[in-house]
C-alpha cells in the first residue's frame, strides 16, 4: 500500500470522525418539548408585556409621541428595521398592534405556529427599533430566543397544532395514537438555544470581573441602595451583616461563570440549572425584575433533559391512575366530542370504551344510554358533567378548562343542565352534524 | 447516487452552515470589538446582528453597577415648574410610577434619555409635563439631575436614607418654555 493510500485512508477516517462528532453535537434526533416550554413561557410573557404597552402605543412608539420618527431614524442603522417606520395613519398602528397581540396569543397556544412565530418576531423587533431608548436586557434576550424559536420546528408538542394533528388521526380511529414528533433539526435548535444561554452567562460573568464593585464584593449593596432597586428590608439586614453582601455578590459571579462550563455535564447540569433558576427567582423577588427573570428562566428550560420530562409525565400518570371513558359509539356527536377531548390528552391518561361494541362491567347499558361515564382507578364511575370535571383537573392538556369547570357552585349549576340537555338531544345533534358535513 | 441522498446531503450541509453561522453570531456579538479578528468578523456579521437585534452585550450591571449601557443607576430626573405668578413647584416623576407595571421601566428609561439628550427631547418633555400640570398655569420648566452618592452600611445603621440630601448631588440642567 502506497503512502498516498495510507494518508488518504487516514484523511477519510479523520473526516468521518469529525463528521460523526459534528452530528452528535448538533443533529441528534430530539423531541421539541423543551423548546415548546420556552415557546409557551416566552409567548405568555410577550403577550402580557405588550398588552400593557397598548395604552402607550402612540406615546412611546407613535410619530406624534415622545420620539418623532425622524429622531428614531437618526439613530437607526439601515438594517435596524421596524414596521412602524412605514406607517402613516393611526389605524395602522392599532391594526398592527392587534395582529401582533393576537399572534402572541396564538404563539403561546401553539396555533398555526409555523407562521405566527414570524409575526411575533417581526412585531417584537419593530417595537424595539422604533424606540430604542426604552429597551433593556429582557428585550434583547427575547429577540435572541425568538429568532431561535422561529428557526425551530416548534408547535409539534404541547400546542393546538398538535391537538389538531391528533384530532385528525383520531377522526379516522378513536384509539389511534400519533407518535410524538422528534427530529434532527429540533435537536440543532435546542442546542442553539443552550449555547445562547451559556454565551449570555459567560459574558455577563466576565464583564462583571472587570468592575471593581464586583471584585470587592460590594455590587449588591449598590444595587439595593439605588433608587431604582431600593429594598429597605434587605439594606437593614445587609448593614448588620455586610458579609452577606459579599457572599451574594461573589455568588452571583460564581454562578454566571460556572454555568457556561458545567451546564453541559450530566452530573452537574441539575445543580447549575437549579442555581441559575434560583438566582433569577431572587432577581424577581428582591429587585422586582419579574419579566426579565421569567424570560431567563424560560431560556434555561432548554437544558431540561427529555428523560426528566418523560419521568415527570410517567410519575403524574402513576399518581393519577388509569381512567376509562365509556361512550356511545353509535352517536356521531359523542364520538366527535370524544375526539376533541382525547386530542388534549397528551399523556394518554384516558382509555376509551365504546359500550355498544364492548359493554362495561362497571356501568350498565341503561346508565350509558343517559350519559357518558368515567371509570376511576378505584372503580367508581362518574357520569356526564362530573366525568368531564374530574378529568379536566387531572389531564394537563385540559387545565385551560379549569376556570370553566371549577367556579364554585356556578359551574355545577350551569354545567349539569347543559350536559343533560346535550346528552338528551345527542341523536338530533348528531344528525344536524351529519347534515352539515354532507352539505 | 439517488436524488434522495443528494437532497439529504444538501439539507444536512445547509443545516450545518446555518447553525455554524448563528453560533458565530452569538459568540461574536458581545465580544469586545478591539481585536482585528472580531472587527473583521463583525463586518460580515453586522447586517445579520442588526436585522434580528442580536447585537447585544449581555453586560447586566457590569462592569460597574451604575454604568450598564445607557441606563445609569442612581440618576434621577427631577423638574421644577414655574407658574405664571412666579411660584416654583418641585416634582419627582419617578416617585409616582407604578412599580408593578412595565410602564415604570419605560418612563424611567425615557427620563434618562431626556437627561442624556436634552436638545433632542426637551421640547417634547416640556410639552408633556406642562400639559400634565396645566392647572398650575406653567410658564417654564427646569430639569434637574439628582445623582446618588456614596451611601454605606454605617449610614444605614445611623438611620439615614439613600435619598437624603447629603447623599444626592443635584445638578441644574436646561430650562424650557411651556408651549402656549
Amino acid at each position: 500500500m502506497s503512502a498516498l493510500d495510507i494518508s488518504a485512508r487516514a484523511g477519510r477516517k479523520a473526516f468521518a470522525a469529525a463528521e460523526h462528532a459534528w452530528s452528535r453535537l448538533w443533529f441528534q434526533e430530539r423531541p421539541t418539548t423543551p423548546l415548546e416550554l420556552v415557546r409557551i413561557g416566552v409567548g405568555a410573557a410577550l403577550l402580557l408585556h405588550y398588552l400593557s404597552a397598548s395604552s402607550y402605543l402612540f406615546e412611546f412608539w407613535g410619530d406624534a409621541g415622545l420620539l418623532p420618527r425622524a429622531l428614531a431614524l437618526r439613530d437607526a442603522d439601515p438594517w435596524m428595521q421596524s414596521v412602524f417606520f412605514y406607517f402613516t395613519a393611526p389605524w395602522q398602528w392599532i391594526a398592527f398592534d392587534a395582529l401582533f397581540l393576537f399572534c402572541c396569543a396564538a404563539f403561546t397556544a401553539g396555533w398555526r405556529t409555523d407562521w405566527v412565530k414570524w409575526i411575533v418576531l417581526i412585531g417584537h423587533i419593530s417595537f424595539v427599533y422604533r424606540n430604542q431608548y426604552l429597551i433593556y436586557g429582557v428585550d434583547k434576550i427575547l429577540a435572541a430566543l425568538l429568532l431561535i424559536l422561529c428557526l425551530a420546528p416548534v408547535g409539534r408538542a404541547i400546542s393546538l397544532d398538535r391537538v389538531r394533528a391528533v384530532r385528525r388521526a383520531k377522526r379516522a380511529r378513536l384509539d389511534a395514537v400519533l407518535p410524538p414528533y422528534s427530529g434532527r433539526w429540533a435537536g440543532a435548535c435546542t442546542r442553539l438555544m443552550q449555547i445562547q444561554m451559556a454565551v449570555l452567562f459567560f459574558y455577563s460573568g466576565t464583564t462583571k470581573l472587570m468592575g471593581e464593585e464586583w471584585w470587592h464584593g460590594d455590587a449588591l449593596w449598590l444595587v439595593f441602595s439605588s433608587e431604582e432597586y431600593y429594598n429597605g428590608l434587605l439594606l437593614d439586614l445587609f448593614a448588620r451583616a455586610y458579609w452577606l453582601v459579599n457572599i451574594a455578590t461573589y455568588g452571583t459571579v460564581l454562578i454566571e461563570l460556572a454555568y457556561p462550563f458545567l451546564i453541559w455535564q450530566r452530573a452537574t447540569r441539575p445543580y447549575l440549572l437549579a442555581a441559575a433558576i434560583l438566582l433569577h427567582v431572587q432577581f424577581a423577588v428582591f429587585m422586582g425584575l419579574f419579566y426579565f427573570s421569567f424570560v431567563m428562566i424560560m431560556g434555561h428550560l432548554s437544558f431540561l433533559r427529555i428523560e426528566w420530562l418523560r419521568r415527570l409525565g410517567a410519575a403524574w400518570k402513576r399518581a393519577i391512575g388509569d381512567m376509562e371513558m365509556i361512550y356511545d359509539g353509535k352517536c356521531g356527536f359523542c364520538v366527535r366530542s370524544m375526539v376533541w377531548f382525547l386530542a388534549f390528552d397528551g399523556l394518554q391518561q384516558i382509555r376509551v370504551r365504546d359500550f355498544r361494541k364492548n359493554p362495561s362491567p362497571v356501568v350498565s347499558d341503561a346508565q350509558m344510554e343517559k350519559a357518558l361515564y368515567l371509570v376511576l382507578p378505584d372503580g367508581r364511575a362518574l357520569p356526564g358533567f362530573e366525568a368531564y370535571r374530574y378529568a379536566v383537573l387531572r389531564v394537563p392538556g385540559l387545565w385551560w378548562q379549569i376556570p370553566l369547570f371549577y367556579v364554585p357552585v356556578f359551574s355545577r349549576l350551569i354545567g349539569h343542565p347543559i350536559y343533560n340537555w346535550v346528552a338528551g338531544n345527542r341523536g338530533r345533534l348528531s344528525s344536524i352534524l351529519l347534515r352539515s358535513r354532507r352539505s | 447516487m439517488t436524488a434522495k441522498v443528494w437532497r439529504e446531503r444538501v439539507t444536512y450541509t445547509a443545516m450545518s452552515l446555518l447553525v455554524a453561522w448563528h453560533t458565530l453570531a452569538m459568540v461574536v456579538a458581545p465580544a469586545p470589538g478591539t481585536s482585528d479578528l472580531i472587527k473583521g468578523l463583525r463586518t460580515v456579521l453586522d447586517p445579520y446582528l442588526q436585522l434580528f437585534k442580536l447585537d447585544n452585550q449581555w453586560n447586566f450591571f457590569a462592569p460597574d453597577v451604575g454604568e450598564e449601557g445607557h441606563d445609569p443607576l442612581g440618576v434621577i430626573l427631577r423638574y421644577v415648574i414655574e407658574d405664571n405668578a412666579g411660584m416654583l413647584h418641585r416634582f419627582d416623576p419617578t416617585a409616582g410610577l407604578n412599580w408593578w407595571h412595565p410602564s415604570s421601566i419605560w418612563f424611567r428609561a425615557w427620563y434618562l434619555a431626556l437627561l442624556g439628550s436634552q436638545d433632542d427631547f426637551g421640547v417634547q418633555f416640556a410639552a408633556l409635563f406642562c400639559r400634565e400640570h396645566a392647572d398650575l398655569h406653567p410658564v417654564t420648566i427646569t430639569l434637574y439631575a439628582a445623582e446618588q452618592k456614596d451611601y454605606g452600611p454605617l449610614d444605614r445603621l445611623r438611620g439615614k436614607q439613600p435619598l437624603d440630601a447629603e447623599f444626592v448631588k443635584v445638578t441644574t440642567e436646561k430650562s424650557f418654555p411651556c408651549p402656549p
